[in-house]
């Protein structure tokens, strides 16, 4: 009965301490308030809870920019790669135009240099192109896109810009098989240009021809022009054929060894013309 | 039947393809003999009759589109067939391991050969004989001779699957169950 009598004293002196309590943080509150809404100063209240919370608030806005930043960037990344797709693609058709356009211009040079060749001469000539070479060690031919059907027959001389570059050796009806002057087995009427002198230019299967069945007593230099003779009707007279690059005289035999270069570059034949002859040894 | 026509198809291919594309001028020596890769596999894989009508149509192509002297490359084709096949059923170099290099070695003597009778035969009209290109030309072979053959092993693989059976088609003559006893 004593220890219950105890208990409800305490409860009621807790319930008076709570009230109390309140009234004071009320009343300092009200005062607080008053004095604050009345005068409108920044006391020392406001200061301290500034101070306290405005480094917070740096923190978080530098994290917060930070993150701005992360995301604007990630996102610009999008469009970046976009533009990057973009830009490659320009470059790319740039350069595929570009390098349409050299080839346009090779070919062009090429061409003009055939036609300038072709107006030089009243000869009728066809056009034709390298369509396949061949791979073997021993032999030197290339095989051209044009034949019987327009009228190619065995034995037309082939040239290029630059001078003579074989004959046809066999045709099909649109095809024919051009046998290059630089093999062994092609064999041209030639002249010295400067002393006339005729010889017979043999292929080598390399890059030079060997010009045979020129006597010791003729003078030829290094640099004399050599050209077609035009003997039996084949090839027309006077045509380029090569320069000397060497004179050998030897002790024994009647004839000088002598090396020539090719006029045309046989390592970047492509486009070439077929002189159209009368041939009738093979009719 | 398809198996000679698919390997015929597969021998022109590959001579268009040898004649055109490694052929970056007339003078280039950096062209592998593919049509040679056929030719020996043919001689490993195949029997006689079909290797020999597989390589009449192939070697003739590769002679009208190359050299001036016709019948050089059906001497080739068929001097390394039967050179290979010969090898390959009397000799141990029936072993895959020594296949690949036998055929470069192969190549160099059908070569040499082929162009001392044609020196003899047609002097003047061949080139002269260089060890260091001809070299070059069978290392290209033994190089490119195991894809080549994956490849041909591939196309066969694929002609036994194909989707017409056609060992189902054919005829079978004789007694079958006999046959199919002596199998057993």
């Amino acid at each position: 009965m004593r220890a219950r009598g105890g208990s409800k004293r305490n409860n009621g002196f807790r319930a008076l301490r709570i009230v109390l309590f309140s009234g004071i943080l009320l009343t300092l509150a009200l005062i607080f308030l008053v004095s604050t809404l009345g005068t409108q100063r920044f006391g020392f209240v406001h200061k301290l809870i500034f101070e306290t919370t405005a480094p917070v608030q740096a923190v978080l806005a530098r994290v917060a920019g930070y993150v701005n930043v992360a995301r604007e960037e990630y996102l610009a990344l999008f469009s970046v790669r976009e533009e990057n797709r973009r830009l490659w693609k320009a470059l790319q058709e740039s350069r595929e135009a570009a390098n349409l356009n050299r080839e346009a211009l090779a070919t062009n040079a090429r061409l003009r240099k055939l036609l300038e060749f072709k107006e030089t001469t009243d000869l009728p000539m066809l056009a034709t192109r390298i369509v396949g070479k061949d791979p073997s060690l021993w032999f030197r031919t290339v095989v051209v896109d044009r034949g019987s059907s327009d009228g190619v027959v065995k034995g037309m001389p082939v040239v290029n810009g630059d001078g003579v570059v074989g004959q046809v050796f066999s045709v099909s009806p649109n095809y024919s098989k051009v046998l290059l002057a630089i093999a062994p087995s092609s064999a041209i009427d030639v002249l010295l240009q400067k002393s006339r002198v005729r010889g017979i230019l043999k292929g080598t299967g390399s890059l030079t021809y060997k010009l045979e069945y020129v006597l010791k007593t003729v003078d030829v230099q290094e640099g004399d022009h050599v050209v077609t003779a035009g003997y039996g009707g084949l090839f027309p007279t006077g045509m380029p054929v090569g320069v000397v690059s060497q004179v050998v005289r030897k002790r024994r035999g009647m004839f000088l060894d002598i090396e020539v270069t090719p006029t045309v570059d046989f390592l970047t034949l492509e486009d070439l013309l077929i002189i159209e002859r009368e041939m009738e040894f093979t009719r | 039947m398809v198996t000679v026509v698919a390997y015929t198809l597969l021998g022109l291919l590959l001579a268009v393809l040898q004649t055109t594309v490694p052929m970056f001028n007339p003078m280039w020596i950096g062209a592998p003999d593919l049509y040679y890769v056929l030719v020996a596999y043919l001689a490993y894989r195949m029997d006689i009759l079909r290797g020999l009508i597989i390589l009449f149509p192939v070697s003739w192509t590769m002679d009208v589109l190359s050299g001036v002297v016709l019948g050089t490359y059906p001497a080739i084709c068929f001097i390394a067939f039967v050179l290979l096949k010969f090898t390959s059923v009397k000799m141990p170099v029936r072993e895959s391991l020594y296949q690949v290099p036998f055929i470069g070695v192969s190549y160099l003597v059908v070569s040499k050969f082929v162009y001392l009778i044609l020196s003899f035969m047609e002097p003047g009209v061949l080139a002269p004989w260089s060890w260091p290109t001809v070299l070059l030309r069978v290392l290209l072979l033994v190089v490119l001779a195991f894809p080549l053959f994956r490849l041909f092993e591939m196309v066969n693989r694929r002609l036994q699957g194909s989707l017409i059976p056609f060992k189902m088609l054919r005829v079978q003559g004789g007694n079958r169950y006999r046959q199919e006893m002596e199998k057993k």
